[in-house]
């Protein structure tokens, strides 16, 4: 048993220390040899192999922890070398004794005496040389079967049968166990002894027994998994005659079951009665068969709309088509870059000499198969088809000749030294026209022959001018950088001249408002002698800007400015006016001038009043709002969908608005329709609308435009509230020329004429006449 | 104040269901909503507006019906769908633990489908059907001509090879056939059939093969359905043609490779008497057929076959022949004149009149089919017109004569022309008897619906230009059109040629022209102008008949600089006044128009170079 446990290979240089112990060792191999003679001996199911296999050395587990102790003990075996040497040899005469244990003295065979007849023992001759028995050797260990790790401190293993200290056999180093393993070729088959200290080679049978587990068998080799049968009560003759038990045989032996018989009848009836049919001739089934199926009445729903046939083939699909067919080389190479789901045609048309010639169309699967794909992942529209002139869509309206007078031809040009023509106004009687350009520059001449009576210079740039309304008086105000300068014609009769002056500058002030205004007003010293300073100035508040629209009330009493900021400035807000939008309402009987709102949502960009009702249009960038002037509040804010409102007009009649803006749109509101346009004209000209203007008696109104055209149209306006307003495109006047990207910057109409006069960016101003 | 309404409870959101919403509804695979849809014809919509029918959401989707869905969810072929993903299930286990035999009678009873019911459903009357054929026909034809693979199994090819044949049989009996055009990509045929035209398209006789980009299951799946369309619709076409359906099949003949021949019509007499006939009567014709009408009918043939006959002056048609085929419509002089049947000839009768001439285009002839040339194409083409057609055994068997047979007229030969200096007599001798043309006479004279003559077309000519006969759309470049027109335009420009050539000759004219010139630039446009200009050139030596010449010249080329913007200014300023929506239309339209008109003068012009340069060469030789 003590033998048993033991390390492999690793520990073997413990042995090779000493020349004694490697002669021993030998030995031992063969001593165990006979017990597999035995074996061969055929003495059979032997006790002491399955001895054996229960005593096959265990793998110590510690085997790692028990190196560093080995090593240790080396140390201390190095020392005493003598003891060693002792222990060595006694650790011989151990083994032999171990041997003895396990492989008991060969056994006796039972022969019979051929004296006697008797069977007797007869024992193998022992041979009495060196290894012949181990009997005589003794295990030296005596200390029997106690876990070895007690005497890992101890420089001995145990002790001998005469009381003495086994000695732990010397030990090399991992050197030394390494060439152990090179030179010893049963290093590898050997294993560590911990009952003596070192490696002993595993004997046959444990091999046999290793590779027995390795293989998973049985690791008794004596074990016979297929042995016969031994057959004790069938075969013949063993036959057990009498019965076990007295009960009599149950019916149920012979009779047949009912139950099963009620199972099978119930798929009988099921067969019978067609519930379940027996598996068909698989022929009948798969073929498919065809009937008359449209013999009975159709449903009476309709039948779903058959899909779109696929186009026609045409001439030039044809193999052999006229030659003007074909493609040129550029076409060619055009359709074979484009990619193929541009592609206008999926083929392109070729010509083959002969039908034999006419090679397989490789699409052909392809073209199928979308046209399947077509069927069932398109959707379908149903969509009537517009087969109509295109022209029959353009709307029939009156010809512009019978919608005479209008102007269609310009019968003169007035021409500014240079600086566009920013701005002109027409006098209330029709004759004159005063005209002012970026320079400074105002002039006023007659429209009939275009003379130029009488010339201002401003010396800045002039931002706006417009006639006073009034017939009994006659003056206009000309905008120049905050100032705001009323100007006289000159040759005017004495009566009017006389009612002008007292009106602008009355000997006897009217008495200045409660609330002091910004806005100063103010009569030059030497004004009533001269034409050529202006007879009124009203100062602006500081930097507020030019103002760039000047609108009259009809009276002529009131006029409204706005002013164009400067938007550098880094004048505080208040200051500049623009919180109230930069708009200014000038009362001249008064004057005094009020902004009319504290505050307006978006920048002002035109004003304008109601021709009858006390009500002010006042259009910021996007919208237009009109306001109650009597009641101060907000009546409605019209929406033209307009990014940039450029200019805005009102119908004499007060009941239509036109609104124009840069980006090229115009909209005519009708004000008791609604917010929304009535007509909406997109796009006619080109470029940004300038100016807007309707004319005060004729049915006429005017557009103009960065492309340098004019744009003439009827504006006929029914009394009947039913009856739209008649909007015809009459003329387009050319003749302007396009500056800077400017083109024509004001029109007016002259009253009582169909005539138009119109300012443009290169500085000239022309009369337009019918 | 009325009740509160919940977003996507009403409207679009209600009526449109998304795909992936419908697969969920129908608890199936997008594998088998795809086959339902196929089969079911059902589409995807369009709805006006896309974020209400998706909840507010603009990302791209495909919309179905919400009652299509619900339609398809009663379905049993979705029933049946579902019991085969079962049974898909139990096979596999089976077969995974090798229970062979319940693997097999699981097989057995695998669920099949019929698509009876959704042939009835989605035509609901037989005109439906015949209607919708056109795609069928081409699919079938299509797999008929595939070689098997995996994904193909032979069955399947051989099953429409079957129906096309069937089809064929059917068009060749009734002579159905109208048209035919050779195209690039296949042969185009029509056929008029229950008054509809069914135009199906079949490919050259190559090996197709299925490329890698093409789902063959939704091709399968389609084949499915079209296979059994189109056996409904034969099996109705045959009975009410009194045949039998299917026409047997000679196995023997089809391994020799006789084609369409293998099968053989059997007329149908026992049914005759009862259900076919009744419903031939009420169905085919809408109507039911009087004596009266039959003579009608006869009479009107009679009145128009002189008429048609003059039409031929090419090549008149024997009638001896068709009078024998038609023994039963022999006119005879009726017992009583019907003065008020004259209006009786109603539109069917009409219309059929040229049909029935044409069909019988070739009955006179016998056509020989020369090996180089497709039998099955100019075997059915011929005898849908019935000619008579034989081949070369080369070209499979069932031919009904051989090549030294007599009657032959026509030698239908793909070949340039080789003399041959060792033919015999006899082969001389045939060669001169028979007619020896090109394959696109026989399809040229079926579209003219007259016997062309056989010159432009014989062996080794260059073949004129073959045409479609399905035409263009209307306003579209004619290539036959400028044949008149064309005469005088040409003759325009080789004057101007001519003058060309006059003007480099004799220098001392050159100042007569230049005036002469001027003069009729300006007369073009007002008679008083003219009439100074005239005097002028009188002035100045030049004959009235250049001068006139000059000036009908000079006012073509007026109109035509005038043509393009001739839009009146008025209706030009007047577009400002249409609405938005009128706007887009109007343009959308008149960039079509420009953009037709383009193409017809691109090839207008390209036919006109292309004939000075023929002229040109022929000059040079």
């Amino acid at each position: 048993m003590a033998r048993g446990t033991g390390e492999k290979k690793r520990k073997q240089p413990v042995v090779e220390d000493s020349d004694h112990s490697d002669v021993e060792a030998l030995p031992e191999g063969g001593m165990d040899m006979p017990s597999e003679e035995e074996g061969e001996d055929g003495v059979p199911g032997s006790d002491d192999d399955d001895d054996e296999v229960d005593e096959f050395p265990e793998i110590d587990a510690r085997s790692d922890s028990d190196d560093v102790d080995t090593d240790e003990e080396e140390v201390e075996e190095d020392e005493d070398e003598d003891e060693d040497e002792d222990g060595s040899e006694e650790d011989d005469a151990e083994s032999g004794t171990e041997d003895e244990e396990h492989h008991i003295f060969p056994q006796a065979k039972t022969v019979i005496s051929k004296i006697t007849g008797q069977p007797k023992k007869v024992y193998p001759e022992i041979e009495p040389d060196y290894d012949s028995d181990s009997s005589t050797e003794d295990a030296p260990n005596r200390v029997g079967n106690v876990p070895m790790h007690w005497y890992d401190d101890l420089p001995h293993v145990g002790y001998s049968i005469d009381g003495k200290k086994v000695l732990k056999p010397a030990r090399g180093d991992e050197l030394d166990k390494f060439l152990q393993t090179v030179d010893d070729p049963s290093a590898w088959t050997s294993a560590f002894d911990k009952n003596t200290q070192m490696d002993k080679p595993l004997t046959a049978e444990e091999l046999d027994i290793i590779r027995r587990l390795q293989a998973h068998e049985n690791p008794d080799a004596s074990y016979d998994p297929y042995e016969p049968t031994i057959e004790w009560f069938t075969g013949k003759g063993k036959e057990e005659v009498m019965p076990l038990s007295a009960a009599p045989e149950p019916k149920r032996r012979w009779v047949p079951s009912k139950w099963e018989k009620q199972k099978v009848m119930k798929i009988v009836r099921a067969i019978r009665q067609g519930r379940i049919l027996p598996a068909k001739p698989k022929t009948a089934s798969s073929q498919q068969r065809f009937y008359a199926i449209w013999n009975e009445e159709p449903s009476s729903h309709a039948p779903p709309l058959p899909a779109p046939k696929p186009r026609l083939p045409t001439h030039n699909e044809s193999y052999n088509p006229p030659e003007e067919y074909l493609p040129t080389e550029e076409e060619r190479k055009e359709w074979e870059a484009t990619d193929k789901e541009d592609r206008e045609r999926d083929y392109l048309p070729q010509k083959y000499p002969s039908l034999r010639l006419v090679p397989a169309y490789d699409q052909f699967i392809q073209e199928r198969f979308s046209r399947q794909l077509d069927l069932y992942l398109a959707p379908r529209i149903q969509r009537a088809k517009l087969n109509i002139d295109p022209n029959s869509l353009i709307p029939k309206l009156p010809s512009p000749s019978s919608l005479r007078p209008y102007p269609n031809y310009r019968s003169l040009n007035f021409r500014h030294t240079k600086g566009r023509v920013r701005c002109l106004s027409i006098s209330p009687d029709g004759g004159w026209v005063v005209s002012a350009d970026e320079e400074g520059i105002v002039s006023l001449w007659e429209v009939m022959v275009g003379r130029e009576v009488k010339r201002w210079n401003m010396k800045e740039k002039v931002g706006g001018v417009e006639w006073c309304p009034r017939t009994d008086v006659s003056f206009f105000v000309v905008g120049t950088d905050e100032k705001l300068h009323f100007l006289v014609p000159p040759n005017l009769p004495s009566m009017v001249l006389a009612a002008t002056q007292l009106l602008l500058a009355p000997p006897t002030l009217p008495p200045a408002p409660a609330t002091p205004s910004p806005v100063k007003w103010s009569n030059p010293p030497s004004a009533t002698t001269s034409d050529n300073k202006p007879i009124l100035a009203i100062d602006l508040p500081q930097s507020s800007g030019i103002p760039k629209h000047i609108t009259w009330h009809r009276k002529g009493d009131y006029f409204a400015t706005v002013c164009e900021f400067h938007l550098t400035d880094s004048i505080p807000v208040s200051a500049s006016g623009e919180g109230q939008g930069g708009v200014w309402i000038h009362q001249l009987s008064r004057r005094h001038s009020q902004a009319p709102f504290r505050k307006v949502k978006g920048s002002v960009q035109l004003v304008l009043f109601h021709p009858t009702k006390p009500q002010f249009f006042v259009a910021t960038q996007r919208y237009v709002r009109v306001y109650n002037l009597a009641e101060q509040k907000l009546l409605k804010t019209l929406i033209p969908g307009i990014r940039w409102i450029s200019s805005m007009d009102v119908h004499p009649s007060g009941d239509h608005l036109i609104v124009g803006g840069y980006d090229r749109k115009l909209c005519w509101f009708d004000l008791e329709l609604s917010e929304k346009p009535y007509k909406i004209m997109r796009y006619y000209h080109s470029r940004a609308i300038r100016s807007l203007h309707f004319h005060p008696t004729y049915p006429l109104f005017a557009s103009s435009s960065d492309d340098g055209s004019i744009q003439v149209f009827h504006a006929r306006i029914y009394n009947d509230l039913m009856t739209d307003p008649l909007i015809v495109p009459l003329k387009i006047l050319r003749g302007h020329e396009v500056k800077e990207g400017l083109g024509v910057l004001q029109v007016k109409w002259v009253p009582k004429q169909p005539w138009l006069v119109s300012a443009g960016a290169d500085s000239s101003v022309a009369v337009w006449c019918n | 104040m009325g009740r509160l309404r919940q977003k996507g409870k009403a409207g679009a959101a209600k009526a449109y269901v998304t795909r992936s919403m419908a697969i969920k509804k129908l608890q199936c695979s997008l594998a088998d909503f795809r086959r339902l849809c196929i089969l079911k014809g059902i589409f995807p919509r369009e709805p006006r507006s896309k974020k209400r029918a998706n909840k507010g959401s603009s990302a791209p989707t495909s919309f179905y019906y919400t009652k299509d869905i619900a339609y398809l969810a009663h379905e049993p072929v979705l029933k049946k769908l579902r019991e085969h993903k079962a049974f898909a299930k139990r096979l596999a286990r089976a077969l995974g633990r090798g229970e062979w035999s319940s693997a097999k009678s699981l097989e057995d009873s695998k669920p099949v489908y019929r698509l009876d019911h959704i042939i009835k459903e989605r035509y609901p009357t037989f005109i439906d059907a015949v209607r919708d054929i056109d795609d069928a026909l081409c699919m079938i034809f299509l797999f008929a001509s595939l070689p098997s693979n995996s994904r193909v199994s032979p069955s399947l090819t051989e099953n429409c090879a079957r129906l096309a044949a069937e089809w064929q049989l059917y068009v060749m009996h009734t002579r159905a056939l109208r048209k035919v055009f050779l195209s690039i990509k296949g042969v185009y045929y029509q056929a008029e059939v229950m008054d509809q035209q069914v135009t199906w398209l079949i490919p050259y006789q190559f090996t197709q093969n299925i490329p890698s980009d093409v789902d063959v299951r939704v091709m399968l799946t389609f084949l499915e359905l079209y296979q059994t369309l189109l056996g409904f619709v034969f099996f109705k076409l045959y009975t009410d043609a009194s045949l039998v359906y299917p026409p047997p099949l000679d196995t023997k003949k089809e391994e020799a490779a006789a084609g369409v021949g293998a099968f053989s019509l059997q007329e149908n007499n026992r049914k005759a008497g009862t259900a076919v006939s009744k419903k031939s009567t009420v169905e085919v014709d809408g109507k039911k057929v009087t004596g009266k009408d039959v003579r009608q009918t006869i009479k009107s043939l009679t009145a128009a076959a002189p008429q048609s006959e003059n039409a031929d002056d090419e090549m008149p048609v024997d009638d001896s022949t068709e009078q024998d085929v038609e023994e039963e419509f022999v006119p005879q002089p009726s017992t009583a004149s019907h003065p008020d049947a004259t209006p009786l000839p109603t539109l069917h009768s009409l219309s059929t009149l040229p049909q029935s001439q044409a069909s019988k285009l070739f009955t006179p002839y016998t056509f020989w089919l020369s090996r180089e040339t497709s039998r099955p194409m100019f075997e059915f083409i011929v005898r849908a017109f019935g000619g008579r057609i034989g081949w070369p055994a080369s070209s499979g068997s069932g031919s009904p004569f051989d090549e030294d047979d007599d009657s032959i007229t026509h030698v239908i030969i793909d070949r340039p022309l080789v003399e041959r200096a060792n033919a015999s007599d006899e082969e001389r001798e045939r060669r001169r008897r028979r007619k020896y043309i090109q394959p696109q006479w026989v399809v040229d004279s079926i579209n003219a619906g007259r016997i062309l003559l056989e010159e432009p077309y014989t062996q080794g000519k260059t073949l004129p230009p073959h045409l479609s006969p399905f035409g263009d759309r209307q306003g579209a470049y004619d290539p036959l059109a400028g044949a008149g027109e064309e005469g005088a335009v040409e003759a325009a420009s080789d004057e101007s040629e001519a003058e060309e050539d006059e003007e480099v000759l004799g220098e001392e004219n050159e100042t007569e022209q230049v005036a002469l010139k001027v003069a009729a630039a300006a007369a073009s446009e007002d008679p008083a102008a003219l009439r100074a200009a005239e005097l002028e050139a009188e002035a100045a030596g030049v004959d009235y008949g250049t001068f006139e010449k000059e000036v009908t010249k000079s006012q073509q080329k007026a109109k035509k600089t005038k043509a393009p913007d001739a839009i009146n200014p008025e209706e030009d300023m007047n577009k400002m006044m249409m609405s938005n929506k009128q706007r887009k239309l109007y343009e959308k339209m008149k960039y079509s128009q420009r953009k037709r008109g383009e193409e017809t003068t691109k090839l207008e012009e390209r036919k006109k170079a292309l004939q000075k340069a023929k002229k040109r060469q022929e000059k040079a030789r």
